[in-house]
This record gives C-alpha cells, sequence and structure tokens, in this order.
C-alpha cells in the first residue's frame, strides 16, 4: 500500500517537475534568444552605418569581445573580421546568412558548434557598396543552461522523494486504519468507506454459507460420534499416514488411551508387532484380521482398507470383544474331546477283555471276572451315554411340565437310593427339614439331588458325613448338601460345573464318575431358575446350596 | 526442504516406536518362556533379536543421513542423536533377552520356581523397558522418570535372587550349573533394567536437553 502510494505520488511530482521545467525552460530560453536577435539587428544596423561612414577604419578601431564582426565583398572575400586575420578566411559567399544578405538585403541564421554547448547567431545586412558586414555572437545553448539547473534539480527531486515517502506512509496509514478496525464478524455493522459495502456484502454472505456448512458438519459429526459411541466394538479411523481420525469408547478403553491421542500416529497408541503388522497389511492387501489378548480378554480385530476412486484414504479398525465366544468355542472343542475319550476308555477296556477270551487266554475259572468286567464297562458306558443325554436334553431346553413336589420327598427317595454306596464307605447321611412343595420339575429335582449327594459320598473320607438340609424361607426354597469330604481346591471352584472337568484328573476311573455331574445340575439348576452358591475348603468339605426363587404362593410349607 | 526433513524425523520415529515395542515384544516372551519354560517362545526370542538388529542398522544409516545431508540443530540435533544412543540400548536388550533365550533352552524345562524372585524380575525389567518405550512414544518425561527409578528395585531383586540361589547350591550342590544359569538369567534381566534406564534417560534429554546420566 504504502510502495504503490509512494511510487503514484513520485510518478506525479515527476511528471509535474518535468513538464514545467521543460515549458519554462522553452518559453524563457526563446524570448532572451528573440531579445538577443533584436539586439544584435540594432548593433548591426549601428554597425552599417558606421562602416559606411568610415569603412575599413572603424572596424579596426573597434574594440568589441562580445560581437564579431566580418567585412565581406560582394564576391564572398572577406574584407576584414574583428577576430581574426580576414585575408586569411576562406570565402563566405556560401554561408546562409551572406547569400540572404546580397538578396535580401538583410540575413539570418544559427549555427551550433560541434558540441552543442555553443550557437552562433549570425546576422548580416548587405551596404550600399555591395558588400556584406555580418555581425555574429556566441550564446549557450538550452542545454547549457539545463546542466547548469541540474544541482537545484536533484535537490528538489530529493527533497520530493522525502517528501513523498513522508506522505505516503501517512496516506496509507490513514487509509488503512479504518480498514484495520472493521469487524470481518459482523461486516454489515461497519461504518467505513462507501467503496467497501460490496466487499462486505460478500464477506456476510461467505460468514452466512459458512455457518450454514459449519452447522451442517457438525451435525453430521455428531450422528457419527453418536453412533460409534454406544458401540461396545472398539472402532479406530486412520488416515492414509497411519494418523488417528477417530477413536471411540470402547477402543479408548481397549488401547488405553485418551480422546488427546486423535491426531497422532496409531503407533503411539498402539504399538505391538502383531497389531502394527496388521494395519500394513490391511494397507496393502485391503484387509487383515488378528486376535489379541488384552487384561484376559480376547479380542478380534478388523483392519479394512478404505478407498475412494481407487486412491487409499485410510483405513478401519474394530475390535470385536470375543471373550465369550472364545471361551464356549474352546468349552465346545474340549467337550467333543472328552466325549470321545470318555467313550472310548470303557470300549477299549470292553474290547480288550473281549480280545483275551476269543484268544483262549481267559481259564474257565477267571471267564466269570472278566465277563463282569465287560458288564461293568458296559454299564458304565451307558450312564456315560445317559449322562449326555440327559445334557444335552437341557442343552436343547425341551419342554418339561412343572408341578408341585416336595423336596423332602424328592430327597429322602434319593437318598434311599444312595443308602448302600453311603454304607460302604461307612457314610452316615442325615436329612433335616420339613415339607416344602415348590412349582418345578420332579425328573430335574431328583437330578440334581441325585448327582450332589452321590458326589458328597463318593468325595467323602472313609467314616464322613454328608448332611442334606431343605429349608424355605418367605419366597425361595433351599437345599442345601453339606459333607465332611475332601473339599475343592479354591483354584478349581469356578470350574467344577464344566463338563468333564475333574479336579483330580487321576482319581476319575476309581470313583467311577463320568465327570457330567455337576454340569448336569448346572443346567438342571439353571432350567429351573435356581441359583448354586459354593462353599468349600480343603479338606474341611464342601457346602453346595440350591437357591429357587418362587413366588409366595407356590411355596407350600408344613409346619 | 524443511518439510522433507520433518517427515523424515516422523519416519525416525515410528521406526524407534517399532524397533522399541519388538523389544518390548523380546523381553516379555523372555519372562514367560523363563516362567513356562517354553522353548518354541525361547526360540521366538531369537528371531526376534535378529529382527532387531536389523532394525539398528537401518535407524542407524537413518540417523547418519540426516545428520549429514540437513545438518539439525537445537532440538533436531538432540532427537537425532538421542536416537542413535537409544538404538544402541534396545539392541542390547534384544540381544540380552535373546541371551536369556538360549539359557533357558539348556534349563530342560526348569522355570526357576525355585526361586520366586527372578520372576519378579523378569517382570520388573519388562515393565521398565515398557515405560521407557511409552516414554518415549508419550515424549514424557514424568514416565521416564518412573523406569529409572524402578531401577532400584530390579537392582533390590538380583540381591535377592543371589542370595536365594547361594541358599540353593548349599542346599543342594547338584543343582550347582542350573543356579548359576539363574544367576546368570537374573544378572541379563538387570542389564536389560540398566538399558530401560539409560533409554528413559534419553527421552528426557531428548525432551528437557538436559541427560541426567551426566
Amino acid at each position: 500500500m504504502t510502495k504503490k502510494i509512494f511510487k503514484s505520488i513520485m510518478v506525479v511530482a515527476g511528471a509535474v517537475l518535468i513538464a514545467s521545467l521543460v515549458i519554462i525552460m522553452g518559453c524563457l530560453y526563446s524570448y532572451f534568444s528573440n531579445v538577443q536577435g533584436k539586439q544584435l539587428e540594432d548593433e548591426l544596423s549601428l554597425a552599417a552605418i558606421a562602416v559606411e561612414k568610415d569603412g575599413r577604419n572603424y572596424l579596426e578601431e573597434l574594440q568589441s569581445r562580445e560581437y564579431r564582426l566580418t567585412w565581406v565583398a560582394e564576391n564572398g572575400d572577406v574584407i576584414y573580421d574583428t577576430q581574426s586575420d580576414g585575408e586569411s578566411m576562406e570565402n563566405h559567399a556560401d554561408r546562409e546568412e551572406i547569400q540572404e544578405a546580397l538578396r535580401n538585403k538583410e540575413g539570418k541564421s544559427s549555427r551550433y558548434s560541434t558540441t552543442l554547448l555553443e550557437k552562433t547567431l549570425y546576422c548580416a545586412r548587405r551596404l550600399n557598396d555591395g558588400s556584406v558586414l555580418r555581425i555574429s555572437v556566441s550564446s549557450v545553448t538550452i542545454w547549457v543552461l539545463v546542466l547548469g539547473m541540474i544541482q537545484p534539480i536533484l535537490i528538489v527531486v530529493v527533497v520530493t522523494l522525502i517528501l513523498s515517502g513522508v506522505l505516503a506512509s501517512r496516506i496509507s496509514k490513514h487509509i488503512m486504519e479504518p480498514l484495520n478496525r472493521l469487524d470481518l464478524e459482523k461486516p454489515l455493522e461497519n461504518d467505513t468507506y462507501e467503496e467497501l459495502a460490496p466487499l462486505l456484502n460478500r464477506i456476510n454472505k461467505q460468514h452466512k454459507q459458512i455457518d450454514m456448512q459449519l452447522s451442517e458438519l457438525q451435525r453430521k459429526n455428531d450422528e457419527f460420534a453418536q453412533i460409534t459411541y454406544g458401540m461396545t466394538e472398539g472402532l479406530v479411523l486412520l488416515n492414509e499416514k497411519n494418523i488417528i481420525l477417530n477413536i471411540n469408547p470402547a477402543a479408548l478403553k481397549l488401547f488405553h488411551t485418551k480422546r488427546s491421542s486423535i491426531g497422532k500416529d496409531f503407533l503411539t497408541v498402539e504399538r505391538s508387532h502383531n497389531v502394527s503388522h496388521a494395519i500394513q497389511d490391511a494397507f496393502s492387501s485391503g484387509h487383515s484380521e488378528i486376535r489379541i489378548e488384552r487384561e484376559g480378554k480376547e479380542y478380534q480385530i478388523h483392519v479394512n482398507r478404505i478407498e475412494s476412486n481407487g486412491i487409499v484414504i485410510g483405513a478401519v479398525v474394530l475390535a470385536f470383544d470375543i471373550t465369550e465366544a472364545a471361551f464356549a468355542e474352546r468349552n465346545r472343542r474340549e467337550f467333543t474331546a472328552n466325549v470321545s475319550h470318555e467313550l472310548k476308555t470303557p470300549l477299549q477296556s470292553i474290547m480288550g477283555s473281549a480280545e483275551l477270551m476269543e484268544n483262549g487266554l481267559v481259564k474257565s475259572e477267571d471267564m466269570t471276572r472278566f465277563v463282569g468286567h465287560i458288564r461293568t464297562e458296559a454299564g458304565r458306558l451307558v450312564t456315560l451315554i445317559d449322562d449326555i443325554i440327559r445334557l444335552s436334553q437341557l442343552d436343547e431346553g425341551c419342554d418339561m411340565p412343572f408341578e408341585n413336589v416336595d423336596l423332602c420327598e424328592i430327597a429322602s427317595e434319593v437318598m434311599a437310593g444312595l443308602a448302600d454306596i453311603a454304607a460302604a464307605k461307612d457314610i452316615e447321611v442325615a436329612l433335616t427339614g420339613k415339607k416344602v412343595y415348590i412349582k418345578s420339575v420332579r425328573r430335574l429335582l431328583t437330578e440334581i439331588i441325585f448327582n450332589l449327594c452321590d458326589n458328597a459320598i463318593k468325595y467323602n473320607k472313609n467314616g464322613g458325613t454328608v448332611e442334606v438340609a431343605i429349608s424355605s424361607q418367605e419366597n425361595s426354597a433351599s437345599i442345601t448338601v453339606k459333607d465332611s469330604g475332601i473339599g475343592i481346591p479354591p483354584e478349581h471352584q469356578a470350574r467344577i460345573f464344566e463338563r468333564f472337568y475333574r479336579v483330580d484328573k487321576s482319581r476319575s476311573k476309581e470313583s467311577g464318575g463320568t465327570g457330567l455331574g455337576l454340569s448336569i445340575v448346572k443346567h438342571a439348576v439353571q432350567y429351573l431358575n435356581g441359583k448354586i452358591e459354593l462353599q468349600s475348603s480343603l479338606g474341611q468339605g464342601t457346602v453346595i446350596q440350591i437357591i429357587f426363587q418362587q413366588d409366595k404362593s407356590d411355596v407350600v410349607q408344613f409346619s | 526442504m524443511r518439510s522433507r526433513f520433518d517427515e523424515q524425523l516422523v519416519m525416525l520415529n515410528k521406526e524407534l516406536t517399532q524397533m522399541g515395542a519388538m523389544c518390548e515384544e523380546a523381553i516379555a516372551a523372555a519372562s514367560k518362556a523363563l516362567t513356562m519354560g517354553d522353548i518354541k517362545l525361547a526360540d521366538k526370542v531369537l528371531s526376534l533379536d535378529g529382527e532387531i538388529n536389523r532394525m539398528e542398522r537401518t535407524i542407524e544409516t537413518l540417523c547418519l543421513k540426516l545428520l549429514l545431508q540437513q545438518q539439525p540443530v537445537a532440538r533436531d540435533l538432540r532427537q537425532i542423536s538421542a536416537a542413535l544412543k537409544m538404538i544402541t540400548d534396545m539392541e542390547r536388550i534384544g540381544t540380552q533377552a535373546a541371551d536369556i533365550a538360549e539359557i533357558i533352552t539348556f534349563l530342560d524345562g526348569r522355570t526357576g520356581g525355585e526361586c520366586e524372585q527372578i520372576r519378579f524380575m523378569a517382570d520388573a525389567a519388562s515393565q521398565m523397558v515398557t515405560e521407557s518405550i511409552d516414554a518415549f512414544v508419550k515424549q514424557d518425561v514424568v514416565l521416564a522418570g518412573a523406569a529409572i527409578d524402578r531401577d532400584d528395585v530390579v537392582d533390590d531383586l538380583f540381591l535377592q535372587v543371589k542370595s536365594s540361589l547361594i541358599k540353593l547350591i548349599a542346599e543342594k550342590p547338584t543343582d550347582g550349573g542350573y543356579a548359576l544359569d539363574l544367576l546368570m538369567i537374573a544378572k541379563y534381566f538387570e542389564r536389560i533394567g540398566d538399558h530401560a534406564v539409560n533409554i528413559a534417560e534419553w527421552v528426557a534429554f531428548s525432551v528437557t536437553g538436559e541427560h541426567k546420566g551426566a
């Protein structure tokens, strides 16, 4: 701004200076040369009169420095010259002013010297005798004058420069001040130059447009945030340089980071080798997935490349919590493996005995023992298959009728059935409690109590006790089985309800269980909407309580 | 020119982070291999060490190139020189993790259960490495300080391991070789702790311009 104003001031000042210089010099110069010409003519006429009267004598006596007088004969020969020797001078007949004077009585001309710095004015007059008298004077040319004025002109130029510089900066400051004070937030409320009105109008329009676009953007952003905020899956958006564009709360939790990580490299959040490898893979091949473990949970991570018009613009990282699925999958795998193993063991044993008998290696007196062995193992197999069928029935959740049953009655029935085994181990079995009727499934209750008591006896010390207590509260009924057995180590307590899970793997055969008992109990209790509570200390015994929540009306208590 | 330099610095940071992550993985795998007696994991540590060494070469070349071509000053120079120093420590961590893994393969599946402190040491050293790398990634001087402080814990544990191993030898002279192997492992963990401290100090240097070790 200042520069431009300065330039224009300088151009104007320079133009004015030059123009006025030219005009003034031109006027003055022409005026002075006019005056000089007239003077010259006057001098000549005086000199002409004198020469006609005195002839050569006048010229010889004339002492003039300023003027030079030349007397030229009619044929052009120089008769006399006041400043040089006339005789030696060349013929002047071809000079313009002489020719003119010979023709018209008077003649005039001017000639520049070779350097252009001097100009000689000539004036000639024909005398009565036909000869011509010429007067000449040399004067400086206009250029000399201009040259002489250079110093003051330079001073003027310098002063103009300084003045225009100062002026320019002041003017631009003055012009800019209201512009700088403009409030662009509210462009129409400014009181400033009229010329700015269209600009301010345009800014105002753009403001409105920007506001609209901003709110639209904000809305879309909010939508996106709301969608991703509630997701249980972790979601991270990356740009093509692996910088985090967005990360949802689930992902923040998974990767242990804060929202401030947005805008940083994903490496700073998660630098483990396999994750960064998976992201690289996704960038190069489009998709990759891996499983990672974090704090005891398993996550499946999918990484997908995002493309737009064939250009890679980023990647989406999605993390699913697959802990339960992985757990279920592992359980299923284990179950299959266990079932086949458990089914095979008795069969193997049957086959072994049968093979021995087939090859006649069994003495006839041992035959009964071997056949008995085959029968026991087959019975074991049947029990196992029965258990598996029961479990799968519970798994399928087939409908079983709910009826009013007496817990006490079922318990005493079951305990009567187990009396023999208990007696074999010299275990005292006791049932306490009154009749409690609840709405339930008789078969499942029998199953539950049988398995619990069976375990209580099986995993008991010789001469131990098993106490079964039936009790009822206002809106619940419970069965408690307490034994004085070997107890369950704490690290196994969480797993004993799993299928085929055994605390002491080496004892399984000895105790004759299938490993499915507690699993059946768990499923049956689940089917009956009950709850299992387990308390156990190693060597002290185990207490398992099954609690059934019942509507008040369904619990019938007889006191 | 500057933007290219910035890009290269970002790249340097990335590679350093990756190398740090590999170190973390190597020491975590080494301590897991020890506690589980898992020879396969020990093999993985050995292959990780190879990768860490290659990474060191790459980063070293990049640093030297940056130093020569860009002639960085002030903070940039600090960052690059700290990187040059850090990769040496990271490489040592990788190598020592590999050394531990190698000893584990000779332990015949024994897991150092006789000397519980060695497991604490493994955990503490592993955590120190994680903390120092974390400090680098987040450029966090406080975290670097935490890593440096934890070194005392590791040093204490080393002394405890030593005395419990002396007891082990006294009680069961036939296990002398085994005890010495465990001592070597403990020493390596202790050294890894020291390298983690070095890394943390260089992180602090590249952020603040002051090196505590000096």
